[in-house]
């Protein structure tokens, strides 16, 4: 007899009263079960919990977490996250997917993408690999939730020496008038060889709830560039987490820029499990107001041979509160392991903070391996040279700042998706006009 | 243009008063040289007038084309057409050189009621100038100042000068650190923008670039006064005799 968190009682009874997927396969609603019940020892996470420490979740107080939020239309704007250089395309509006709006026309062979509610049916026999790694090694209740709950996501299969040039896009939209969740379920599949990038927006109106897990698997030689834009809506809480297995000379590069939702988590963990794998993590938030964003990275090498170079800018404005917690862990077989991780944070106002946590913990002796982390103000000096030559001081003052985080995003490789985020920057940035 | 009344400034920081009185007159048309001993004031009087953070202004007054200067921002003074060319340029890791210069020429364009210069046009110039200043164009796609060597940030200081075309430029040791053929460039570009509606206040150690820049007067500054002023032949003595001949003139 397992015990049971009595703050997980409502989601245990809505649970009861949840609509299954149409053509939910026998063995999916048993896996939800034991989500679930996953879920209902875990308990909600606390302070309490190392992995938690930095992340205030009173934000979720008072909000209907339990309810589901449904497609309200399939009216909905999305020019301004639409990537124009991608080949193909989902859109999912609170959780469900919508097709009048998807581009999924002429898909190479060799490839699956699409909802992950369609490839649920198409493959009712498959061993339900979408959640496999659902529980990641340590607390994650709330992708045990995910797994008990979700309604939909995206599929990308790729059969082995597949290369996809152009990138694939999700957009993900969340939208209500009262509090509601969508929770996410994705899967990303390459056989050997394989290529893909693919991006990833969030936005939305409202105060919903994202919870998104992603499982990524990477054979032999395959490559994937991962690229998210996390612009929720301000009153929005958006949690992500990403699981990746590296293979063999397997490259995994992802990065995120953050800048909405009230309150957001993202979790990556990497294994690398293949001899000379690279994988590379990366991502800059820019938060203003009462915002809170913590990012939790874990790489854990199990191989010879491999690298991980990270790098996360943070700038923090008003009252807002950044947090990087980033682990590399390298095992005793892991040899010749070269890793890099370097967390730079930018404070603009006294009263915002920033936790940086970077932490290695190695087992092997013939390794390369360091981390950094630094805290600090806008360059005063750079500031009044600019404004010696005439720049406003508020114009002046987003070029740093622009400057600072563009350094991160230089280390996307693909150039449409980089002008992108550039756009996305610069977005944010002209909020901030006084 | 520029007056300057017993003007008196300490740093915020430590409460030190570093500008004891000062008090100089500056008419279009003219150019200044200020010189004196290290650590006497000369970059202080410098930021003052750029309006450097960090300064107070304990007694005295600054007028500079009939307005109070001191109540203007730093950025409003360079728009209004004052110019600081830095003892020590600033590098900006992550800004590219072009965006900058463009983004400072169209608010300097825009306070004296000039269109923006389009990326055709503002290339034009840029060309022009940079070819006045013997600069290579390959400097201007870097980050500003980042990885420049000395002299490259000093040319890069008068450039910046040419290109904005202000009213009163206030050239800090812009000669320091440069060779024999770049003080030549420089002091052209210098004299070029010499005019009677405009005027240059110069801080040098060395009256070699009086040779190429003539001045009109020549003031020294030490222990935060103005103590002597004279005309270019001032210059000439201070070489020759050192600042021990204060000694009898303060
Ligand atoms: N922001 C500041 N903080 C602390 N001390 C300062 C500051 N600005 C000036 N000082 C001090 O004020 C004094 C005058 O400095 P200033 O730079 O004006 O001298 P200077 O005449 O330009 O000297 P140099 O010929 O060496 O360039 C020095 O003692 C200097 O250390
Ligand atoms: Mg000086």
């Amino acid at each position: 007899m397992t015990v049971t968190k009595p703050e997980t009682a409502p989601w245990l009874a809505a649970f009861k009263s949840r609509v299954p997927l149409a053509h939910e396969p026998a063995a999916l609603t048993l896996r939800r079960e034991t989500s679930l019940n996953r879920f209902a020892e875990l308990g909600l996470p606390t302070r309490r919990d190392e992995d938690w420490r930095y992340t205030d979740l009173r934000p979720l107080d008072g909000k209907n977490l339990t309810a589901h939020l449904s497609k309200i239309s399939e009216d909905i704007d999305i020019n301004s996250y639409v990537l124009e250089d991608s080949a193909h395309r989902i859109v999912l509006f609170n959780g469900h997917w919508v097709e009048s709006l998807s581009k999924l026309d002429k898909l190479p062979s060799g490839v699956w993408f699409g909802p992950s509610s369609n490839w649920l049916k198409d493959f009712p026999d498959l061993n339900m690999e979408i959640l496999e790694t659902s529980e990641f090694e340590g607390r994650q209740p709330f992708t045990s939730l995910n797994g008990a709950f979700f309604s939909d996501g995206f599929v990308l299969t790729l059969d082995p020496g597949v290369v996809l040039n152009r990138p694939i896009q999700i957009l993900h939209v969340g939208q209500t008038g009262k509090s509601g969740a969508q929770h996410l379920r994705n899967l990303v599949r390459l056989g050997s060889g394989a290529q893909a990038t693919l991006v990833e927006s969030f936005s939305g109106e409202g105060d919903y709830w994202t919870n998104a897990a992603t499982s990524i698997h990477l054979a032999e030689s395959a490559t994937l560039h991962h690229v998210r834009l996390q612009d929720e809506a301000l009153e929005a809480i958006h949690f992500a987490s990403v699981r990746a297995t590296l293979g063999v000379r397997s490259k995994y590069d992802t990065f995120t820029l953050t800048l909405g939702a009230r309150l957001s988590r993202h979790d990556i963990a990497a294994s690398i499990e293949g001899e000379g794998a690279h994988c590379a993590l990366g991502g800059a938030f820019l938060l203003r107001g009462q915002q809170d964003a913590t990012t939790v990275t874990l790489v854990d090498h199990a191989a010879p041979g491999c690298e991980t170079r990270e790098l996360y800018k943070g700038v923090v404005d008003e009252r807002s509160h950044g947090a990087f917690l980033g682990k590399i862990a390298v095992r005793p077989d892991a040899q010749k392991t070269d890793a890099h991780q370097l967390s730079r944070n930018l404070l603009l106002s006294p009263r915002a903070s920033v936790d940086t946590k970077p932490e290695l913990e190695i087992y092997a002796d013939d390794v390369k391996c360091s981390h950094g982390a630094t805290v600090g103000d806008l360059d005063e000096a750079a500031l009044f040279y600019l404004r010696a030559r005439g720049i406003p001081e508020d114009e002046a003052r987003r070029m740093l700042i622009y400057a600072f985080t563009a350094e991160a995003i230089e280390t996307v490789g693909n150039m449409a998706l980089r002008a992108y985020l550039h756009g996305h920057l610069e977005r944010w940035l002209a909020k901030s006009g006084k | 243009m520029l007056e300057i009344r017993n003007l008196h400034a300490r740093i915020e920081e430590d409460g030190r008063e570093i500008l004891k009185g000062i008090d100089l007159s500056v008419k279009a048309g003219e150019v200044h040289a200020i010189m004196g001993p290290n650590g006497s004031g000369k970059s202080t009087l410098a930021s003052v007038l750029a309006g450097r953070p960090g300064y107070e202004i304990t007694e005295g007054s600054v007028t500079y084309q009939d307005r109070d200067l001191l109540g203007l921002a730093a950025d409003e003074r360079a728009r209004e057409g004052i110019f600081l060319a830095f003892q020590y340029p600033v590098e900006i890791p992550g800004v590219n050189n072009m965006y900058f210069l463009r983004a400072a020429l169209n608010a300097v364009r825009k306070q004296r009621g000039d269109k923006d210069l389009d990326a055709g046009q503002f290339l034009k110039a840029v060309r022009a100038k940079l070819k006045l200043l013997d600069i290579g164009e390959d400097l201007l796609q870097r980050a500003v100042n980042v990885g420049f060597s000395g002299g490259e940030k000093k040319r890069n200081e008068i450039f910046q000068m040419a290109m904005l075309e202000p009213k009163l430029a206030i050239l800090d040791e812009t000669d320091s650190g440069l060779d024999i053929d770049a003080l030549r460039v420089v002091s052209n570009g210098v004299n070029r923008l010499r005019s009677p509606e405009r005027a240059i206040v110069m801080i040098t150690h060395y009256q070699r670039l009086l040779d190429y820049i003539e001045p009109d007067h020549v003031h020294v500054l030490s222990g935060g006064k103005i103590v002597l002023s004279g005309d270019k032949n001032l210059a000439t003595e201070l070489e020759k005799h050192g600042y021990a001949m204060l000694g009898d003139a303060a």
